[in-house]
């Protein structure tokens, strides 16, 4: 099977196969997208009634890719009369320049055929193609092709014209057309997805893309994004391929929903191209040190969704921070709950952590003090509703028994929060992660009460309270015997004794005792647990341990990278830099855009980092996952006065210089020297099997 | 004119310092659709405080939405985000003042409080 070829610019995306053509296809969403809707379903082009086929593709930029391709079937031979070009570019629906030219001596006459047609499909219904509620209606008016849907008032239309004469009925658009010796014909075809403004009478463009700007603007948008971020010059090769592809992708994937005009981090192509608050936030925490500009837009959108009331589909409460959410006809219609849904449990404390650290960075007090509502609410809602059982943790379970998720964390999977044997605990579920997000979003909203929002009261209360969770933390999770920390505690209090990386988060949330961390360290790049690439979700060994399992198994870079932040706080750097050095080792095989996940297996068995099948790519947090560990190696922490400097680069890596870092100090470089050997490039170095530090 | 819309904003006053964040500010106008009709609410939020009036002005949001529907959202049965996205309510300006707004609809009748689900059960 060939790879489909994607392009997006925000929410619009258009995923195609390697000829450019749209079908149909049950399994893959492949179509233009735009807001969680498909706006084009079918768009295939035949010359002379022949399809074509690819010689090769260009994907030039995030939002822009050229097809070359040849009349019929691919042969040995290349030996086309013909060839055929078709530059596509994205931005509120797409344009096509299509070009065919004549190789003959002589003119020829050619009929260029395009097949259009839109199912208005829902995302949430590719999977599983449901029959419409709604009528499509098709148009053919003046020079343009219409084609529309509505159900009620939902009404979502799809404009296609172009620059040529063309012949226009129901199904498409036919161009008879002669060309010279040698010469060649170009027509641009343009896809325009529509969607009601204000104005019921008028439909407006689609808030997805500045209106009316053209290609130029969308580049010179990236050029200005890529001057922002600072420069990375480095010996590594793949540190620096992943980073400039990650500061690109993370620009590709900004969007800007219905509810707020800025742009926002959207999680990942193509199933997640949304507002998700944990990956938004995680993303941002990523990437404060390179992209801070995502953090305002992102915290405050938050804030105004936060949570206001009790709903049951939702599983939504006072104060919450969102999980996810959709525009399309299914949220619409509320078949699904995704408006907002709020089935998240980490969500709002990671909400306060990233509002806090986000000053820490930055300096602007005046967002601290603007969100101190909202951010209060936040703290309040982790003791008041987020506490199901009322005794001091946070716990999670659903309301929503028809389509909310069971598991309301980072591991959302069903089968993800296990123990050892393989069984699966009662509800409530609190992981073990999720305390840790409480434990630190108590102590920066005491920092952030005492020093901006004048309530030493509260600082005194919410530092207490973090204590005192640590200590019970550390008493109710250690699993002794084992030396780690429960996944989670299930319905009964017991302890989920599953051996999972969620544990290496509590490191990065310093919840975690001094005494205890050396175990955890020595867990986490096990042999049970250290793939050679990362670290897995679930160690080996568990009952439901699978390389290929999406959360009990797999190996997440974004985890990974919250997991070598957390051993370097902990001062555990070689451990970190060989998790940062295993990372940026895989990105190489995918040429610099890490997927979301890729399998678990031993590194000594693949000898290359095996995809998920169904990774989504590119991936918000997954492309901040190489500026986390680059934040990490480089030891960067922002103080009162600066930013401080701690290296410890791997030598593997060589020198590693970040220039122009931005913050609150205005911008200032840093520079590491790989001096550090690690386990994993012993070289000269001791073996140390058990990975153990 | 619904007399549950009308008590809703006739309530606005009281329960303001409660719900609302203090970055709320700006004014928001409701075009309440009834029949051939239109019912207006202006309301302008200042820091936290409200003040409403039954009056046409200019507002920073304009929302235009059918009287029956939003008489449904003030007793919780309807969710004014889910409107949004079918277009049955329909925003002209500063979208998030409509969402601090929110905070006024109440619960769904119905809908648990997710402590009491579990504690209750537990207790059983």
């Amino acid at each position: 099977m060939t790879e489909p070829v994607s392009i997006l610019d925000g929410a619009t995306f258009v995923v195609s196969s390697r000829n450019g053509d749209i079908d149909p296809s049950p399994s893959f969403p492949t179509g233009l997208f735009a807001l969680d809707t498909r706006f084009i379903a079918r768009w295939e082009l035949t010359i002379n009634g022949e399809r074509l086929h690819s010689l090769s593709v260009d994907d030039l930029r995030y939002f822009q890719t050229s097809f070359f391709l040849a009349p019929g079937e691919p042969t040995h031979y290349i030996d086309a009369k013909a060839s055929v070009i078709r530059q596509r570019t994205v931005g509120g629906g797409f344009e096509e320049r299509l070009t065919v030219l004549n190789h003959e001596e002589e003119a020829v006459d050619f009929t260029v055929r395009m097949e259009i047609g839109s199912d208005f499909a829902d995302l949430f219904e590719i999977k599983n193609l449901l029959p419409k509620r709604g009528v499509i209606t098709t148009r053919v008016q003046h020079d343009t092709l219409r084609l529309s849907y509505r159900r009620d008032a939902f009404y979502r239309e799809t404009l296609i014209s172009a620059s040529h004469e063309a012949e226009i009925d129901e199904q498409g658009m036919t161009f008879r057309i002669r060309i010279e010796p040698h010469g060649k014909w170009t027509t641009v075809l343009r896809v325009v997805t529509l969607f009601p403004s204000a104005d019921e009478s008028a439909a407006a463009e689609l808030p997805t893309s500045e209106r009316g700007r053209g290609r130029p603007d969308v580049q010179r948008r990236l050029d200005e994004w890529m001057a922002r971020a600072p420069h990375l010059a480095c010996d590594c090769e793949p540190l620096n391929d992943s980073y400039e592809r990650s500061i690109t992708d993370l620009a590709a994937l900004r969007y800007t929903g219905l509810l707020r005009k800025e742009k926002l981090p959207a999680a990942g192509l193509p199933w997640f191209m949304t507002l998700f608050g944990r990956d938004s936030i995680l993303t941002c925490l990523q990437t404060l040190p390179f992209i801070p500009e995502i953090a305002p837009s992102t915290l405050r959108t938050l804030a105004d969704l936060q949570g206001t009331r009790l709903d049951n589909l939702r599983d939504e409460e006072p104060g919450k921070i969102l999980h996810e959410i959709r525009y399309g006809e299914s949220a619409a219609f509320e078949e699904q709950p995704h408006s907002p849904y709020y089935g998240a449990a980490d969500s709002t404390p990671l909400f306060v952590i990233l509002l806090d650290e986000y000053e820490r960075w930055s300096g602007d007090t005046a967002l601290v003090r603007e969100l101190a509502d909202e951010a209060r609410l936040a703290l309040s809602w982790i003791d008041s509703y987020g506490d199901l059982v009322g005794n001091g943790y946070i716990w999670y379970e659903r309301r929503n028994t028809r389509n909310g998720l069971e598991n309301q964390c980072w591991k959302d999977s069903w089968d993800a929060i296990c123990f050892r044997d393989g069984s699966l605990p009662s509800f409530p579920r609190a992981t073990c992660e999720i305390q840790g997000y409480a434990y630190d979003a108590k102590i920066r909203g005491a920092r952030m009460a005492r020093k901006f929002w004048d309530d030493p009261q509260l600082a005194d209360r919410l530092e207490q309270e973090a204590a005192d969770l640590k200590m019970r933390f550390n008493r109710d999770f250690w699993v002794e015997d084992g030396e780690y920390y429960a996944l989670a505690l299930d319905g009964a209090g017991r302890q989920v004794d599953g051996l999972a990386s969620n544990m290496g988060h509590l490191l990065w949330s310093g919840i975690v005792d001094e005494d205890k961390a050396p175990m955890v360290a020595r867990h986490l790049l096990g042999p049970a647990m250290f793939s050679g690439w990362g670290v897995r979700t679930l160690a080996e060994g568990n009952g439901r341990y699978n390389p290929l399992g999406y959360h009990v198994g797999t190996v997440w870079p974004f985890d990974n990278s919250i997991i070598a932040a957390g051993l370097a706080k902990y001062g555990f750097t070689e451990e970190s830099a060989r998790i940062a050095e295993s990372i940026i080792d895989a990105a190489k095989y995918f040429q610099g855009r890490l997927p979301e996940a890729f399998a678990g297996y031993d590194r000594d068995l693949t000898t290359y980092p095996v995809q998920y099948p169904t990774a989504c790519s590119p991936q918000a947090w997954s492309a901040g996952a190489p500026l986390l560990l680059l934040r990490t190696m480089l030891g960067l922490e922002p103080q009162e006065d600066g930013l401080t400097v701690r290296p410890a680069v791997p030598a593997s890596l060589g020198r590693i210089e970040l220039l122009g870092i931005p913050g609150r100090w205005g911008r200032i470089d840093a520079f590491g020297r790989g001096r550090l050997r690690t386990a994993a490039q012993p070289s000269a170095d001791e073996e140390r099997p058990d990975g153990a530090a | 004119m619904g007399e549950v819309t009308t008590s809703f904003f006739h309530g606005l006053g009281e329960r303001a310092p409660d719900l609302l964040p203090k970055r709320a500010h700006g004014t928001l106008r409701f075009d309440l659709r009834n029949g051939t009709e239109t019912e207006h609410w202006f309301v302008a939020m200042h820091h936290g405080n409200i003040s409403v009036s039954p009056d046409r002005r200019d507002a920073d949001c304009v929302v235009h939405v059918d009287g029956e529907l939003f008489d449904r959202f003030t007793t919780g049965q309807a969710n004014v985000i889910s409107a949004m996205i079918r277009t049955e309510c329909v925003l002209d300006g500063d979208i998030p003042l409509l969402m601090m707004f929110r905070r006024f609809f109440p619960a769904a009748p119905g809908a648990v409080d997710p402590r009491r689900m579990v504690r209750e059960r537990d207790t059983r």
